[in-house]
């Protein structure tokens, strides 16, 4: 019966994933830690100190009805670019298994391990990604937490660039290398192609011979922010995740499909609301930065947009000792930013209850986000990806069990119009 | 001197007379003996006292020596926890104190040479606490915990075989968890009050166990698997050694023994086999034997008896950290609190598939979510060449390097600078050739002598001579 129910769906799905194609990248900004939906994109004024703590008011946005956080006053100009997603859940309060439901989609807790979306993009873009750059990058690392290439090995894991963006010289791990120029690179490969091998491999050589256009070719280039006018470096902060969403945005536009803009330090037991007095201030510099300038060089129509971390904090200040005034791992609400891409703008999905403790509208579990953003990418959620012993499995286990997920985010996508039909 | 030599090996090994001429030199024996048994490079300390040894059985006093060292015990440790899945997360689940007892029980056996028939008699008898009996992580460490998936993974890692179709797994179905106060701890026991299956237990080859109530079901089965008239059992294990050290099993690949998949020697495995046996499963002495055939003893090619293996992750990782005297440090970070291992761990010594760095995940760690050797990956990437060849980091470590500070103020010409590097990096002494190249390319570029010293260096580690176990 199973059986019969998920052929329904995969024949359903076939031809309706091409056309539903509207994306070529997605640019993750994920805050590493755990977010506070409170004080970002669920703002409950009304619930008193005891919830809302030191901050009282909220901004405005643009779109009549919708209020963000008070120290979101650039995010709040651009309402229309973006929707806001308030009922995120996935009820896990431990920071290994929010990242792993967050980053995979899988909250199946079955015997293999997902790989992380990116990857899976990787993966399922490895015939028709032809650009030199690499197909999945984190600026600047990706998650530590668990091993990102899952089941489908390491070769689809991404390319940490390393480095300081916001350095004069943004060391790109393996291309940009200041102790050595190409001359003296140059002579080095000499020396290396004249020593003499027992072992001499033309593979590698060619190899070799790739990774020396590679450093030395466009790909240089991308990374390098001197190429910005220093207006456009200013807009977007002369900060680690300024900087990081510029690069983002300079990838997005040399093709690469899959880019992770990783920021840490959002898991703010204590001392949460000096610590979101400067995190917020940066986060909403950098993503407006971002989000504008995607639009200008039309490139948010084709790339999708997330922002938000491995769960939320607890709506209820911890004002106890030893908390003082901090919030704890939160995983039954929280919220994201979805822009671009085939995510319409304006809108919210989904909400939660007055003092944000609990989903009182329209519940979205991970995979129902991350199954979107592979249908906007034109990746069949309901498909299957390759498993060295077990054969055949589902892309998105969650997807197709009962309780697991709450559907597809079809209230916020568009379909019927083409992204280029203003 | 050379002549002894051969001599000797002629005469412990007669077959190798024909070979004699294809038989590798004495550095790349040492190279290839360390880099296999440790897993590590040796010292250009140990590198100079055996290739200026003047012993006639030198090479087989390296093994012996070699084969009892700790870190030859560490390097099987290794090894072993691979195939047994040992790491603390996903999707095995033995939490860090199960880890740790689960690598030391290993370790002991290594130590003790527990013959191989009684290492696997325990771990599959195992029963108690998973922190408090080590060998019960073997069955804690399966996140489906049904009769028939600890049936599977058993007849994999013993048989060889991928798939089974007998009801053996009915041995397996007493096994029962329980869980304590403590924190992930669980205790394996088996439920003596479940009923006799109804239906026979019949193995694949025609044996049928007949398990009597009130007792241990898996004792039936153990003893049928692990008595040397089950030649398979002994076979698989001769054939992943043989796969352990030359990359390539006599089946291939190891746990995958089919009618169709013929071994490549059928007289290279009984007779290996028949060793095994006759010493009764002792893995040491077997890993001797292998390490003086003439086929460990030949010259690298591709077509040869010896092909060259890119070195492992973990072994490379090290290779780089010892050569350059860096060394990168490790943490776990799941769960919290989190545990830091202490400086200059070698990776091969980590234990846990949940520790990791960039540089290990670059070349390819496995994860340990199967036991299939395959998932180890040992293939060449550009990525992996790009890091060598143009990494900050390793650049910095290069330039920064302790070994190479005190290399440059030891040496005062080109030809002893050379020397010094070549034995770090390559275990052995460079040649006229390559110290003309060195001072030419020195020349050319208008380089101080530390300057050389770094290319020289980088471009050892660049080398396909220093990737490769030859």
């Amino acid at each position: 019966m199973k059986k019969i129910f998920l052929s329904l769906i995969l024949s359903l799905s076939i031809g309706f994933v091409a056309t539903a194609q509207r994306a070529k990248s997605v640019i993750l900004i994920y805050l590493d830690g755990g977010p506070a939906q409170t004080e970002t994109f669920d703002p409950k004024p009304a619930a008193g100190r005891n919830y809302y703590g030191n901050y009282k008011g909220v901004c405005k946005t643009n779109v009549e009805g919708i209020e963000i956080g008070e120290k979101l006053p650039l995010l709040a100009t651009m309402a229309d670019k973006y929707t806001l997603i308030r009922s995120m859940s996935h009820g896990s309060n431990a920071h290994e298994t929010g990242h792993y439901a967050m980053i995979t989609g899988d909250t199946s807790g079955g015997a293999v391990v997902y790989p992380s979306f990116g990857a899976v993009i990787s993966y399922m873009k490895r015939d028709t990604y032809k650009g030199v750059l690499p197909c999945y990058i984190s600026v600047t690392s990706a998650n530590s937490r668990f091993n990102e290439g899952g089941f489908l090995g390491n070769q689809y894991k991404s390319f940490d660039t390393g480095g300081k963006p916001e350095s004069s010289e943004y060391e790109v791990e393996g291309i940009v290398n200041k102790f050595v120029n190409k001359e003296r690179l140059n002579k080095r490969m000499d020396l290396l192609n004249s020593f003499e091998s027992p072992l001499n491999k033309k593979e590698l050589d060619s190899l070799r011979a790739t990774n020396m256009e590679f450093i030395w070719g466009e790909s240089r280039e991308v990374f390098n922010l001197a190429n910005e006018p220093d207006s456009v470096r200013k807009r977007y902060g002369n900060t680690r995740l300024g900087q990081s969403c510029l690069v983002a945005r300079r990838l997005v536009e040399a093709g690469v499909p899959f880019v992770n803009v990783r920021t840490t330090g959002w898991d703010t037991h204590k001392k949460h609301f000096q610590k979101m007095n400067t995190a917020l201030p940066d986060l909403d510099r950098s993503v407006s930065a971002l989000l504008a300038d995607l639009d200008a060089r039309g490139l948010l129509d084709s790339t999708i947009v997330l922002l938000g971390g491995e769960f939320g904090r607890t709506p209820k200040v911890l004002w106890e000792a030893p908390w003082n005034g901090g919030r704890a791992h939160y995983g039954k609400t929280f919220s994201y930013l979805v822009a671009g891409g085939g995510f319409v703008g304006g809108k919210v999905l989904g909400a939660t209850d007055k003092t944000g403790e609990k989903v009182i509208e329209r519940l979205v579990r991970p995979c129902d986000l991350i199954g979107t953003v592979y249908l906007l990418m034109g990746i069949d959620p309901f498909g299957t990806l390759p498993h060295v012993s077990e054969g055949d499995l589902p892309i998105l286990p969650s997807l197709l069990e009962k309780g697991k997920s709450e559907g597809l985010l079809y209230e916020i996508i568009d379909f019927k119009k083409p992204s280029h039909e203003k | 001197m050379k002549k002894t030599l051969i001599l000797t090996l002629c005469l412990l090994f007669p077959a190798m007379v024909a070979f004699a001429s294809d038989m590798c030199r004495d550095e790349v024996f040492l190279r290839r003996a360390y880099l296999t048994v440790t897993g590590a490079l040796p010292t250009p300390e140990e590198c100079v006292k055996f290739l200026d040894s003047k012993e006639a059985n030198k090479r087989e006093a390296l093994i012996d020596e070699l084969l009892e060292s700790e870190l030859a015990l560490k390097y099987m440790q290794m090894r072993w926890g691979d195939i047994l899945r040992i790491k603390s997360e996903f999707p095995s689940n033995l939490w860090p104190n199960g880890v740790q007892a689960y690598n030391r029980w290993v370790y002991e056996q290594l130590l003790h040479n527990v013959p191989y028939d009684k290492m696997v008699q325990q771990l599959l008898l195992s029963e108690g606490s998973n922190f408090r009996s080590p060998a019960a992580n073997f069955y804690r460490g399966f996140q489906k915990k049904t009769p028939q998936n600890f049936y599977a993974n058993i007849n994999l890692l013993f048989l060889g075989n991928r798939s089974c179709a007998d009801n053996g797994y009915l041995c397996f179905s007493q096994i029962k968890f329980k869980s304590t106060k403590e924190w992930k701890e669980e205790i394996i026991y088996l439920d003596f009050h479940k009923e006799v299956p109804w239906q026979k237990i019949s193995l694949a080859d025609g044996t049928v166990l007949a398990p009597k109530a009130d007792s241990d079901w898996r004792e039936a089965y153990v003893a049928w698997l692990t008595s040397p008239k089950n030649r398979r059992f002994a076979e698989v294990l001769v054939n992943r050694m043989w796969y352990w050290v030359f990359g390539k099993g006599i089946v291939h690949e190891p746990d995958d023994w089919r009618e169709e998949n013929k071994p490549s020697n059928p007289q290279l495995l009984n007779e290996l086999t028949d060793y095994f046996l006759k010493n009764n499963f002792d893995m040491r002495l077997l890993m001797k034997k292998i390490l003086l055939s003439k086929e460990f003893n030949s010259k690298a090619s591709p077509e040869g008896f010896y092909e060259p293996q890119r070195l492992p992750a973990e072994v490379i990782v090290d290779a780089l950290a010892s050569t350059t005297g860096i060394w990168s440090t490790y943490s776990s970070r799941v769960p919290e609190p989190f545990t830091f291992y202490p400086q200059k761990t070698r990776a091969t010594h980590l234990g846990d598939a949940t520790v990791s760095s960039s540089e290990l995940e670059l070349f390819g760690k496995v994860s340990r979510d199967v036991s299939l050797e395959s998932q180890r990956n040992n293939a060449i990437t550009s990525r992996q060449l790009l890091f060598l060849m143009n990494s900050s980091v390793l650049e910095r470590n290069i330039r920064m390097s302790p070994v190479l500070q005190r290399i440059y103020m030891q040496c005062h010409d080109v030809s002893q600078l050379a020397d010094a590097i070549t034995l770090q990096v390559l275990s052995r002494r460079s040649t006229p050739q390559e110290i003309a190249l060195y001072e030419n390319h020195m020349q050319q570029n208008k380089l101080s002598l530390m300057e050389l010293a770094v290319d020289i260096m980088w471009m050892q580690l660049n080398s396909n001579e220093f990737l490769y176990n030859h």
